[in-house]
């Protein structure tokens, strides 16, 4: 029987060149009619990274998808309506405010600021409850608000660090998150980690529901980032702009030591870090 | 930072043995930086085919708006600096804060398409040097992009920086060429110190893009980040201030000058029919070498623009956006700021080499950045008036009502000329 050497040729197709060279796309390893070449050991090597690959590419996607529900982003909780457990609406979410200290990796929210028609209410976190993916609800209809009253450790997640810069020691920029996440530990809501660069930028750009869809994959684990003392005044004395951050919230942020520590954690290991702190977390109260 | 925004006192100290004369030029000379290169830089090509324009079709009468221009270009250089100074960011970055997403992103798509436009006028600016030394743009331009595209993304960009700023000196030839012109020396200086406005559409849409590519959005950003990356601090500032002034006057002289010897050249004619007719205003200088001269001066400028120019819109995207930008990361490191860089030189290109009169091309990228600059001063005036961004730095009463008559009155004039246009569609 008549075979073409070249199949692309035999179904007519027009190719630049012999199908065989070019960058290898589509390369074809076996030609019907002909022998089928060896893959020699080089090959082996590569088909079975590629398999890896693929196969970590699987557990990262499910470990992905099991964190789903339990992270929430900042940027779609912003704006979300807190409702009473009748679910009757009392505002809309408009900061949420965590307690700053060196003594913990994760830090916990203190409260969140709600604006109720033209009024910014502080309800605590003590009446908060945590409904993934993107809504906070109060634990009951009588809980106690008070009016906005800034404490020194206390950081406004949405006025003080979404799109701020995170600096390192030296005051040169690294990174600027364009989303922050947040996760119920216990009975705590914790910061656990933030997203930076332009998916989360474009997310945000778009509708509520797209804002809602949170991307574990792309989550730099907040324990990363740590608190220092504010800046040496002399630095920042001319400087509205920093002193106003580092000043006003009483804290600065600060990478630990360069860009080389901050890891992007996979799904798997957020999850890790997560259960880990449950662990910690139940161990503490009991 | 400090180590770097502070040399002034060892170079005074191995200043102290040289004549006072020759310490004072060069004290001069050390505080010349970003301000005086960010300045020029609005003397590329683009701008010097709009000056030429303005002195061929309406002889001195554009004068007197170029003064105003240059207090203009004083007040919004000025707060730029400061603000990098102050705060020691750029103002992509400043607009990311300090502004809802959107309204940034607003910023961002503004700047990338006024840019593009100036990119397109760049390399119709290549094109036209070009065919001057009777190379086909058709040829030149995809040359020039290839050869600008390898040179920043894996060659020494600084190198070839150098190179294109030595070939646009040639236009400094232009002030003696005024002078050898013999303008009347009556008429010029009526023009530069009272309005001989027109009231015609022509007129009003030279004006603006006069504004457009004398107080052009990507300079500002570029000065912002240029200020930051020297290391200027609030206590270096004074010496950054006078550097930013110097260059804003500096680099408006040069274009009053180029007004003056074309108007003296051929003033009156009309509107350029091409681009070798710009040439005629160096006739005094350079006599039958005119159009090589003034090719020479076009092309360096021209190149020097298209590239800083999609560089300082990929550097200011990439710095909204907080990702990774730098050229000397690699194409992989950092495939926005070069994604974005890419786009721009592409598509810069291409609109260059359609079909058309290369001086309209050019004039018309120079009216669409008239109609954006507004906008995106609007985001500096605003930057600059809040004390929460620049402490006591802020701009003080007198300066917020000048700064703000300053943009008001570039918006106006650029919003009677959208009208305009928009009503002539109708």
């Amino acid at each position: 029987m008549w075979m073409a050497r070249d199949p692309a040729t035999a179904l007519g197709i027009w190719l630049p060149g012999p199908y065989d060279r070019g960058m290898g796309f589509n390369r074809v390893t076996w030609t019907p009619g002909h022998e089928r070449t060896p893959i020699g050991a080089s090959g082996f090597r590569h088909l079975a990274r590629l398999r890896r690959q693929r196969e970590a590419r699987a557990r990262e996607t499910a470990a992905a998808r099991a964190l789903k529900g339990s992270l929430m982003s900042l940027a779609a909780l912003l704006g979300s309506e807190v409702k009473d457990p009748d679910g009757r609406s009392v505002g809309r979410l408009s900061d949420v405010v965590v307690h700053w200290t060196t003594r913990g990796t994760y830090p916990a929210v203190k409260a969140i600021v709600v604006k109720t028609g033209k009024l910014e209410v502080v309800i605590g976190a003590r009446w908060l409850e945590a409904a993934p993916p993107s809504a906070v609800r109060l634990r009951s209809s009588r809980a106690y608000a008070s009016a906005v009253d800034r404490h020194p450790d206390d950081v406004a997640l949405a006025r003080d660090v979404l799109d701020r810069q995170v600096v390192d020691a030296e005051g040169v920029q690294i990174v600027r998150p364009a989303d922050l996440y947040l996760a119920a530990v216990g009975n705590r809501i914790e910061l656990v980690g933030m997203e930076v660069g332009i998916g989360a930028l474009a997310r945000r750009l778009g509708s509520r529901r797209l804002r809602s869809r949170a991307r574990p994959a792309r989550v730099i684990d907040w324990g990363s980032v740590s608190a220092f003392a504010p800046p040496r005044a002399d630095r920042d004395a001319h400087r509205g702009r920093r002193s106003e951050i580092a000043g006003e919230a009483g804290v600065g942020l600060e990478l630990d030591r360069g860009a080389a520590d901050v890891r992007r954690l996979r799904p798997s290991e957020v999850r890790a870090a997560l259960e880990e702190a449950l662990a910690r977390h139940t161990a503490e109260s009991s | 930072m400090s180590a770097v925004g502070s040399p002034t006192v060892p170079v005074r100290r191995r200043w102290a043995k040289l004549p006072r004369w020759l310490a004072a030029v060069l004290g001069f000379l050390a505080i010349l930086g970003p301000g005086l290169i960010s300045a020029n830089a609005g003397n590329d090509a683009g701008g010097i085919i709009t000056y030429a324009s303005a002195g061929s079709q309406f002889g001195y009468r554009m004068l007197f708006l170029m003064v105003l221009i240059t207090v203009a270009l004083v007040v919004v250089q000025e707060m730029c600096a400061r603000l990098g100074a102050y705060t020691g960011e750029g103002l992509g970055a400043l607009i990311r804060e300090q502004f809802p997403l959107r309204s940034g992103a607003a910023a961002m798509a503004l700047l990338f398409i006024a840019n593009a436009g100036l990119t397109v006028s760049e390399f119709a600016g290549i094109g036209a040097a070009m065919e001057i030394f009777g190379v086909s743009r058709y040829i030149a331009v995809p040359l020039a992009l290839a050869g600008i595209w390898a040179v920043t993304v894996f060659g020494s960009y600084s190198q070839a920086e150098r190179v294109f700023v030595v070939m646009g000196l040639v236009f400094l030839a232009y002030p003696i060429a005024a002078f050898l012109g013999h303008p009347g020396a009556g008429a010029v200086v009526s023009n530069l110190l009272w309005p001989h406005f027109l009231h015609s559409k022509a007129f009003l849409l030279l004006a603006v893009a006069l504004i457009g590519t004398t107080i052009t959005p990507y300079m500002q950003f570029y000065l912002t980040s240029a200020v930051v990356d020297k290391g200027v601090t609030p206590k270096t500032y004074q010496g950054e201030r006078i550097d930013t002034i110097n260059g804003a006057i500096l680099s408006d002289v040069v274009s009053i000058f180029i007004i003056i010897a074309t108007a003296a050249a051929i003033g009156g004619t009309g509107p350029l029919s091409d681009i070798g007719q710009a040439a005629a205003a160096l006739r005094p200088v350079a006599g039958a070498a005119a159009s090589q001269l003034f090719a020479i001066g076009l092309l360096g400028a021209a190149l020097l623009a298209a590239t800083v120019v999609p560089l300082s819109t990929a550097y200011a995207i990439a710095e909204t956006a907080g990702v990774e930008r730098s050229l000397s990361r690699k194409l992989r490191e950092a495939p926005f700021f070069y994604g974005i860089y890419t786009i721009q030189l592409v598509v810069g290109a291409a609109v260059a080499l359609l079909p058309g009169n290369a001086v309209s091309l050019v004039i018309n990228a120079q009216v669409l950045n008239g109609f954006i600059t507004p906008v995106l001063l609007t985001y500096i005036l605003i930057l600059a008036n809040r004390r929460s961004v620049l402490g006591d730095a802020v701009n003080g009463p007198i300066f917020r009502v000048v700064a703000t008559l300053c943009v008001a009155v570039v918006g106006l004039l650029s919003a009677v000329v959208l009208v305009q246009t928009v009503a002539g569609w109708l």
